[in-house]
């Protein structure tokens, strides 16, 4: 549903000019030159999460392969589990830090991640006092600052493969200007090897002295 | 004259397609003429066609968008993917900007904030929710036996601490990324006293008393991997090797013990001297007189309170408590 009206938005314009068509069969597609979407023919199924979202860049591997939910593979490899999952995120501008945030919960609540707290970092302001003239002139200076809002959002509880596309579908989505930092706290159990030590196994050891 | 009308009447053929009102999408080469036949570039007076100052005759914008946009239509379809803000596209008042004096910010037609600032309108919670529903066959579920933290650290207690960074520049790598932090509680792994006091000493500064954590910092290594496997291998030697006693052990000293023990120490040498010089249990030297007094609840007392002073630190209670048994030990 959402690849079909996209390929409709695209090519409203010279729809107009052409001669004013309202609907576009598939083979008139091939007019539209330079949008490699346009160059599908059938139209994916509405499931499809990579075809639901796309980012402004036009990378080809998310495009152009439509995941259908048949593809789904369960592997036997136990899933890493991570007991606190902290998203930092920063930016020039607070406002879009808000609308970020909401987007990053709604995400995490709709998802079923279980969301700790969300707090703001307090933002770091780097001065910079430069000469304003070229040549001489020292007693006139000019002063800069870089303002960098924070924003951090503690997901906790949360399954490797949950990460995976709770993270994957939260960066793809990130605003220009934003940068993010994710720490990721995975749990282990004790290894086999360090459940008691291989002394008592070997009967006669040297043991080096050092 | 006639001759340069009747050859630019030649080269007319061409331009009659473009009278028809399609000119604008075709990019034909138009001739200079002296005849101007179309009614479009009727406000354009002084640059004739060919002019210097001559601009291709704008079309005239028909009517946005919004206006036709039902109330009740699918956003998600309309706004499917981040774009830049289009204003007639939104059909929303917004105004953004430094007001005018006693009046609204400027409007978005127009308005150059609007389009600078990223807006979010791909990601309404309606367009979220369709997302989240496509994405949810991915995830898998937190097993429910782990719901407390305390059960986390039982029956996980090794934690790997790793970090991944997003921006945008001209690399998507970021050599931090490769930082591994293991932490692991002591009391966890199955340690003996000579083999936890054996580590602490082998791994100094990694160790928080408070917490009882170690931490084990790996970077050397250039990719993540390297670094958690190379934590793991440090982790094995340092428990292995803890667990070892060498033959130089012997020779620890009384300064490289951790905690002060009170037998063999100068105090007790010479609590032990006062009692027999005060002839407290009675005449008599030698080793029997110094047993017998070592079984006193005084002597014994004293001794808490010694080493409860060395280990703790000085404090009002720790510092009560050696009061209270010097005076009796002195019968004060």
């Amino acid at each position: 549903m959402a690849a079909p009206t996209v390929l409709r938005r695209q090519l409203f314009p010279l729809a107009r000019i052409l001669s004013g068509l309202s609907h576009l069969k598939p083979r008139s597609l091939t007019v539209c030159s330079g949008h490699r979407r346009c160059a599908v023919s059938r139209f994916p199924p509405p499931l499809t999460p990579s075809a639901s979202f796309h980012t402004a860049t036009p990378l080809s591997s998310s495009a152009s392969s439509a995941v259908s939910v048949h593809q789904i593979t369960v592997t036997e490899e136990p899933d890493v589990l991570f007991q606190k999952v902290l998203v930092l995120v920063k930016s020039h501008d607070r406002a879009v830090l808000d609308s970020y945030e909401f987007f990053a919960t709604t995400a995490a609540q709709e998802l079923g991640i279980t969301v700790g707290k969300v707090f703001e970092p307090q933002k770091d302001i780097e001065r910079v006092t430069l000469l304003k003239s070229v040549h001489i002139f020292k007693n006139h200076r000019v002063q800069y600052e870089m303002r960098t809002h924070f924003r951090c959002i503690e997901l906790s509880h949360i399954t490797g493969s949950t990460a995976k596309v709770y993270l994957e579908y939260v960066q793809r989505n990130l605003p220009e200007g934003v940068a993010m930092e994710v720490t990721k706290t995975a749990m282990e159990k004790v290894p086999d090897h360090i459940l008691k030590p291989m002394w008592e196994d070997l009967p006669a050891d040297d043991k080096p002295s050092q | 004259m006639a001759s340069r009308t009747s050859k630019a009447l030649l080269s007319l053929g061409r331009i009659n397609v473009s009278a028809l009102g399609l000119n604008n999408a075709v990019n034909r080469i138009t001739y200079s003429t002296a005849l101007s036949i179309d009614s479009n570039s009727g406000n354009k007076d002084a640059p004739a066609r060919g002019g210097r100052g001559y601009k291709r005759p704008r079309r005239e914008e028909g009517a946005p968008r919004t206006e036709n946009m039902p109330v009740d239509q699918d956003w998600t379809a309309v706004y499917p993917a981040a774009k830049t803000f289009r204003p007639s596209s939104i059909p929303l008042p917004v105004r953004m900007g430094y007001p005018v004096k006693g009046g609204a910010p400027p409007e978005k037609k127009g308005n150059l904030e609007l389009i600078k600032i990223p807006n979010f309108l791909h990601l309404t919670p309606a367009a979220i929710k369709k997302h989240c529903e496509a994405l949810k066959p991915f995830c898998t579920e937190w097993p429910s036996a782990l719901d407390t933290d305390a059960k986390c650290d039982e029956h996980f207690p090794i934690k790997v601490e790793s970090t991944d960074y997003v921006s945008a520049g001209l690399s998507v790598r970021n050599p931090s990324a490769r930082i591994v932090h293991l932490k692991v509680k002591l009391s966890t792994l199955n340690l003996d006293e000579h083999a936890r006091k054996k580590m602490l000493k082998l791994v100094g500064e990694r160790y928080c008393e408070d917490t009882d954590i170690l931490t084990i910092t790996a970077d050397s290594c250039p990719l993540r991997q390297q670094n958690y496997d190379y934590s793991m291998y440090l982790l094995t030697v340092l428990y292995h090797e803890s667990w070892k006693t060498e033959a130089w052990e012997a020779e620890k000293t009384v300064a490289d013990m951790e905690e002060y023990s009170w037998e063999g120490s100068p105090s007790q040498k010479n609590v032990l001297d006062m009692l027999v010089r005060m002839k407290v249990a009675g005449e008599g030297e030698g080793e029997e007189v110094r047993e017998q007094l070592l079984g006193r609840s005084e002597v014994q007392e004293y001794k808490d309170s010694v080493t409860r002073l060395k280990n703790e630190g000085e404090n009002e209670s720790s510092m009560l408590q050696y009061k209270e048994a010097v005076k009796k030990v002195f019968n004060l």
